[in-house]
């Protein structure tokens, strides 16, 4: 009797663990660079959640950071932890984990997905994952000048500089009307540097400067250095432009109406919307043309986040349905409200009001990626792809900026620290 | 016999097998990778190209881990002597019978229990701040212009500020180490010495000195130790990229390991294990050196 028992207590154990296996339906694993407090955060656990209350799937969502994705992703794959769908930049992904990436072609095709995505960003994406499509794209950005409409009106600049006479025009007025023309901080000060090379010469001859040490070899970095003594004994950087600890300008300087401009990325508005407020008339324009110079106004940094699907995955199409969710209609609406950022879906128009000065800039450019894959700069337009000399070209660049330094001693001081 | 041999097995295999697997294995992994160029921290000994002698060569003519290194040393001797010169100093007060001791202990300790996140940028954005800081303003109203328009975090004051930053965290710690080296010493010592006419310097200098060499030789390792993991403060001092003024060789190691900018550079776990034997060994030598030269075997209490 105790043997019938037994067995009809098993069987139902069995029956239970079955059943709550089939009603629960699939696990999904995704690890996220966002932080859970952070807007992206907050609305892709929205999307998430909505996900997992219309499929009965189970999604196991991590909120990673930066951080923890750039230091834990690739051990983490490496131990076999199941891990199914991830996010980071579109080069991180595609670059340093592009042998763990699914293709997705197949799966964006059934989906049609294309039809309603930037195409400049995804033939990006396509690039970097050598041809196919192995990573999604989702809170597209764009790095150039963001400035305050409002000051440059107010100073008498009625456009946008697209060279750098204009440029200089415009940081005059500005001077002479009480407003910093240019800010930055530690984080970012590097880039205009890069931006301003890379005009010159071009990206390829900026990697190859900052790696092979032709600071005194390649005249264009004088060139620049002068172009940028000449801005620091005017007066047109912040005067504390050598020592602001990011966030410390963009949050004062810049967000208090103090300074007109700043080379960042299109996340700006959204990091400082705490302290502009919601009246804050943003602007955007490309880094100005140079006489003589080898790159144009659509030559830029842009690109975005991705999602990566892990190639060992047993839920792709789950994973995929996922990406769906976060990066098409209502939830990557809300993404870009949430965060003032890029919408995803081409048929989300209403860009947050303040970058719809940033759209006609960000459409120029993806648009003409499209026929000319050169004009993408990469990171800082590849100042920063000798990590052995990025704090030194950091710290001259300071020195020069707040003219503590002059162009030829800029040059020199680079030269004597690339030397082995 | 056999019974004990049994025993000491069974109660030391664990502990060896979590010797050996957490300690000895990483250690000896970390120093053989130092001679291999291994892009990813985790890849399989299959991946690993041999490079000889090469990642301490590069990183011997490498003028930014020169630079690390030359940090590093300055806060370690700099800041060792202010940590622990205040440290000392403040336990000896605190042991000299003060009134509310215990609530001064805390305040000095105070620092350690907040986040080092919350410290930093406490000293960054409000502390050092050239725009509405501390610093600034108080030296504004004491009328002294030429120190209030001093940029702390600028190129070549921001060691000092990361430094002093720093300091200001962890003198706590070491203060409570030393104070409770000095409370182990008998009061009777020092009844003694005042009844036969000692005052305070001479006591210090003949009794709570020589019975504290052990304690100090503690506190100097830690304070070793301590500052060649020295990462979170730099990092903070200097997020996104690093700088000049505050890279340590962890930073270091972390940047060639992790390609942790935003650009996408080369990866190379190689060159950080290097980093990591030349730091270890580091450790090791200072050990050495404090039990060569600061011996505490002499009085025994």
């Amino acid at each position: 009797m105790k043997r019938i028992v037994s067995l009809f207590l098993m069987a139902a154990l069995l029956l239970a663990v079955v059943g709550t296996v089939s009603a629960e339906g699939k696990t999904i694993v995704y690890w996220s660079m966002w932080e859970a407090a952070e807007p992206q955060g907050q609305v892709i656990q929205k999307a998430v959640d909505a996900y997992m209350a219309e499929t009965g799937n189970k999604v196991d969502l991590q909120f990673k950071g930066r951080t923890g994705m750039r230091e834990g992703l690739q051990p983490a794959l490496d131990a076999g932890t199941v891990i199914d769908l991830f996010d980071e930049d579109i080069d991180r992904v595609n670059f340093q984990w592009g042998t763990y990436l699914l293709d997705l072609e197949e799966l964006a095709k059934a989906a049609d997905y294309e039809a309603t995505a930037n195409a400049g960003l995804m033939a990006v994406a396509r690039a970097n994952g050598g041809g196919t499509l192995k990573s999604i794209p989702y809170q597209p950005f764009i790095f150039n000048y963001f400035y305050n409409v409002d000051l440059f009106e107010d100073a008498g600049v009625t456009e946008a500089p697209a060279t750098w006479e204009a440029f200089m025009e415009a940081c005059q007025k500005l001077k002479d009307k009480g407003y910093i023309p240019v800010t930055s901080d530690d984080a970012y000060v590097l880039l205009t540097m890069g931006y301003h090379l890379a005009r010159l010469v071009g990206e390829e001859q900026v990697d190859k400067i900052v790696k092979e040490g032709l600071w005194a070899e390649e005249p264009a970095v004088l060139k620049a250095a002068q172009d940028f003594e000449e801005m620091a004994k005017k007066g047109f950087f912040s005067p504390t432009i050598a020592s602001s600890a990011f966030p410390a300008n963009q949050n004062g300087e810049l967000a208090l109406g103090e300074a007109a401009m700043y080379l960042n990325g299109s996340w700006l508005p959204n990091e400082v919307k705490a302290m502009t407020g919601p009246d804050f008339n943003w602007g955007c324009f490309p880094y100005p043309e140079l006489e003589g110079g080898v790159t144009g106004l659509n030559h830029a940094n842009f690109g975005g986040q991705v999602y990566g699907i892990n190639a060992k995955t047993e839920v792709a199409q789950e994973a995929f349905d996922i990406i769906l969710k976060v990066t098409k209609g209502e939830f990557d609406s809300q993404l870009s409200q949430e965060s003032m950022g890029v919408p995803s879906d081409t048929n989300n128009s209403q860009w947050p009001d303040s970058l719809k000065n940033v759209k006609p800039v960000y459409d120029a450019i993806t648009k003409a990626y499209e026929s000319d894959p050169a004009i993408r700069f990469s990171w800082g337009a590849g100042i920063e792809n000798n990590p052995d000399m990025t704090p030194i070209i950091k710290q001259e660049v300071q020195k020069l900026f707040s003219g503590a330094i002059t162009a030829e001693e800029f040059v020199n001081n680079l030269e004597t620290a690339s030397s082995k | 016999m056999r019974k004990t041999t049994g025993k000491i097995v069974v109660f030391l295999t664990p502990a060896l097998i979590f010797f050996l697997t957490v300690f000895l294995y990483p250690i000896i992994r970390t120093a053989t990778m130092s001679f291999f160029y291994v892009e990813n921290i985790t890849s399989g000994m299959k991946d690993w190209s041999f490079v000889g002698l090469s990642n301490y060569v590069k990183l011997a003519n490498t003028s930014l881990f020169r630079t690390s290194m030359w940090n590093l040393l300055r806060i370690w001797a700099i800041g060792g002597l202010l940590v622990l010169g205040l440290g000392l100093m403040f336990a000896m007060i605190l042991n000299t019978g003060v009134r509310m001791k215990k609530f001064y202990r805390a305040v000095i300790y105070l620092p350690n229990i907040i986040s080092a996140v919350a410290l930093a940028t406490m000293w960054l954005q409000f502390v050092y701040s050239t725009r509405f800081g501390l610093l600034t303003n108080l030296f504004k109203t004491m009328g002294i212009d030429s120190l209030a328009a001093v940029e702390w975090t600028g190129p070549g004051n921001k060691f000092w500020a990361l430094l002093f930053a720093y300091c200001f965290g962890m003198v706590g710690y070491h203060m409570l180490i030393f104070s409770s080296g000095i409370e182990k010493i008998p009061a009777e010592y020092y009844e003694a010495s005042s009844i036969d006419g000692a005052n305070i310097l001479g006591q210090f200098r003949h009794i709570t000195w020589p019975l504290l060499k052990g304690v100090l030789k503690t506190n100097i390792t830690m304070w070793s130790i301590s500052s060649v993991g020295f990462f979170i403060w730099s990092q903070l001092f200097s997020t996104v990229t690093s700088d000049v003024d505050t890279i340590s060789p962890m930073v270091y190691l972390y940047n060639q390991v992790f390609s942790a900018g935003n650009a996408i550079t080369q990866r190379d776990a190689g060159l950080g294990a290097a980093v990591g034997m030349t730091l270890g060994i580091l450790v090791v030598l200072v050990f050495v050196a404090v039990n060569l030269f600061i011996r505490d075997d002499e009085l025994e209490f």
